[in-house]
């Protein structure tokens, strides 16, 4: 029965994970440019789970296995004046749309509240079946 | 010897199999739940409606046979994988609806066997102390 909980805590640490990052990407959605200062920016992350878990695949949970970089095209907008605009006055803008972020984060926080439900449940019936022995 | 027998006798072994197949399929469905964002990720359940009629059978069995010799311990089910109606680009067939409310009633289901086991030793127990209350 306790390994209920500790699948239960997998998938909580993958959806914190994956909350992490979407927050990450909503926070530098007009990052222009990098660490170091230079016109470069940010590419949006996404978080790539698979089923097992991360110490041991055969046993049952979800884990993070590796937290990916979305190499689509970077959004354009024309504005002339930015420091950081081309030669034809367009600036780079990082590949986030915002919807797309808040809707993952929407399913992020139901998946994360799913698995203390299920944790919960799997404490209720643990406490019940050792009130036969009481 | 007696207490084995006084154990395996009326519904106390199919409620010990009904304990066992209910933990058994919470911890599919938790692992259902853990995985609800993982793509390509084929959910796992075990079948209530077999997990009935295997007992079922076995139940029937008991009423036709002599006493102490069919056992409930053998009692083994497959993991299925359910297909929903409803298939994900990745071929996941997730349903968190369908998760949560399988889970609720797996939990119900579990609750009830508790509870029926308890009044059943706690009968047992009268018995041996051979006075009410």
């Amino acid at each position: 029965m306790f390994d209920i909980l500790d699948t239960g805590a997998s998938g909580l640490m993958a959806q914190r994970v994956r909350l992490d990052t979407i927050a990450g990407n909503i926070a530098n959605i007009n990052t222009t440019r990098d660490q170091a200062g230079k016109p470069n920016p940010y590419r949006r992350r996404f978080v790539v789970l698979a089923p097992g878990r991360a110490d041991n695949p055969a046993l049952p949970g979800v884990h993070v296995q590796t937290v990916g970089i979305d190499q689509s095209p970077f959004i354009r907008r024309y504005e002339p004046g930015n420091p950081d605009a081309d030669k034809e006055g367009y600036v780079s803008y990082p590949n986030i749309d915002l919807s797309i972020e808040y809707v993952n984060a929407l399913e992020a926080s139901r998946a994360y509240e799913a698995n203390v439900t299920m944790m919960d449940t799997a404490k209720s019936m643990f406490n019940s079946a050792l009130r036969l022995l009481a | 010897m007696f207490l084995d027998r006084l154990m395996n006798q009326g519904s106390a072994p199919l409620l010990e199999q009904w304990l066992q197949f209910t933990e058994s399929r919470q911890r599919l469905l938790a692992e259902d739940v853990a995985n609800i964002s993982t793509p390509h990720f084929a959910q796992k359940d075990l079948s209530l409606a077999q997990f009935q009629s295997l007992l079922r059978d076995r139940v029937n069995e008991r009423d036709s046979s002599p006493p102490d010799t069919v056992s409930f311990d053998d009692i083994s089910m497959d993991v299925q994988h359910p297909r929903q109606a409803m298939l994900f680009h990745d071929g996941s067939t997730r349903s968190m609806e369908q998760l949560m409310t399988d889970q609720a009633k797996n939990a119900l289901m579990h609750q009830m066997a508790v509870e029926l086991l308890r009044d059943q030793y706690s009968v047992m127990e009268m018995a041996l102390k051979e006075r009410v209350g």
